[in-house]
């Protein structure tokens, strides 16, 4: 395969989707903020508190984009031996995580559907949801066929 | 399909990873072809033989339900 990375990343990856994704949570769930204030008290003055969210802005951005490299980095690094089979399954598994995903986004549509405006405040929840979950979906099947199923 | 791949490795007194080895392949690989999970390529197939010491046509045979 021309267009995998070599096979060192893997690790990297391995420690920055946990970390990247746990750490935009903190931030999507208002606790970056918390643990400023805890350290450093509420902001008095208007500078601390665009100080506060500038932190909080940042610890997003390295989050999230630690997050998707990490998914990056596991997603397209070789295998230690790189074989036919191993390809055959990366194949088998984007097919399988495009099936997951279709079935998740008419789901999600008709969740919204019925559930009207309520639904569609989840809109972007949904959608990043649907983006991640192709990803996560050929991961999972693509590490569980080669180093479980076949081990 | 159905292959002996296995009972001519052991023949041979080889290991899934020797013999995963000697054709360029993970020892997935060599574990999935004997248990008739995995089919492999032509070139596969007859880098397997040549290992083996045997015909292509001897390690691999079709079933009932390869017959088109």
């Amino acid at each position: 395969m021309k267009f995998l990375i070599p096979h060192r990343y893997k690790k990297p990856g391995a420690i920055m989707i946990p970390l990247g994704f746990t750490l935009w949570m903190l931030m999507q769930l208002g606790y970056i903020k918390k643990i400023l204030v805890y350290f450093f008290g509420e902001p008095e003055l208007n500078y601390v508190s665009t100080v506060y969210n500038i932190v909080n802005a940042v610890a997003a951005v390295i989050g999230f984009f630690s997050f998707l490299a990490g998914i990056f980095f596991i997603t397209f690094s070789k295998e230690r031996v790189e074989d036919e089979m191993v390809q055959r399954t990366r194949l088998d598994s984007f097919q399988f995580a495009a099936y997951i995903q279709l079935i998740a986004v008419i789901i999600g549509f008709l969740f919204i559907l019925i559930m009207g405006e309520k639904g569609e405040s989840r809109l972007m929840f949904f959608l990043a949801f649907f983006i991640i979950l192709f990803w996560i979906s050929f991961i999972a099947r693509f590490n569980y066929i080669l180093h479980v199923k076949y081990r | 399909m159905k292959n002996i791949v296995r009972e001519e490795r052991l023949k041979k007194e080889l290991t899934q990873v020797q013999l995963a080895d000697l054709v360029g392949v993970s020892r997935q690989t060599i574990f999935s072809i004997e248990i008739n999970k995995y089919i492999p390529s032509v070139v596969l197939a007859l880098k397997l033989s040549k290992a083996l010491g045997k015909k292509v046509e001897d390690i691999f045979r079709l079933e009932a339900s390869d017959k088109g």
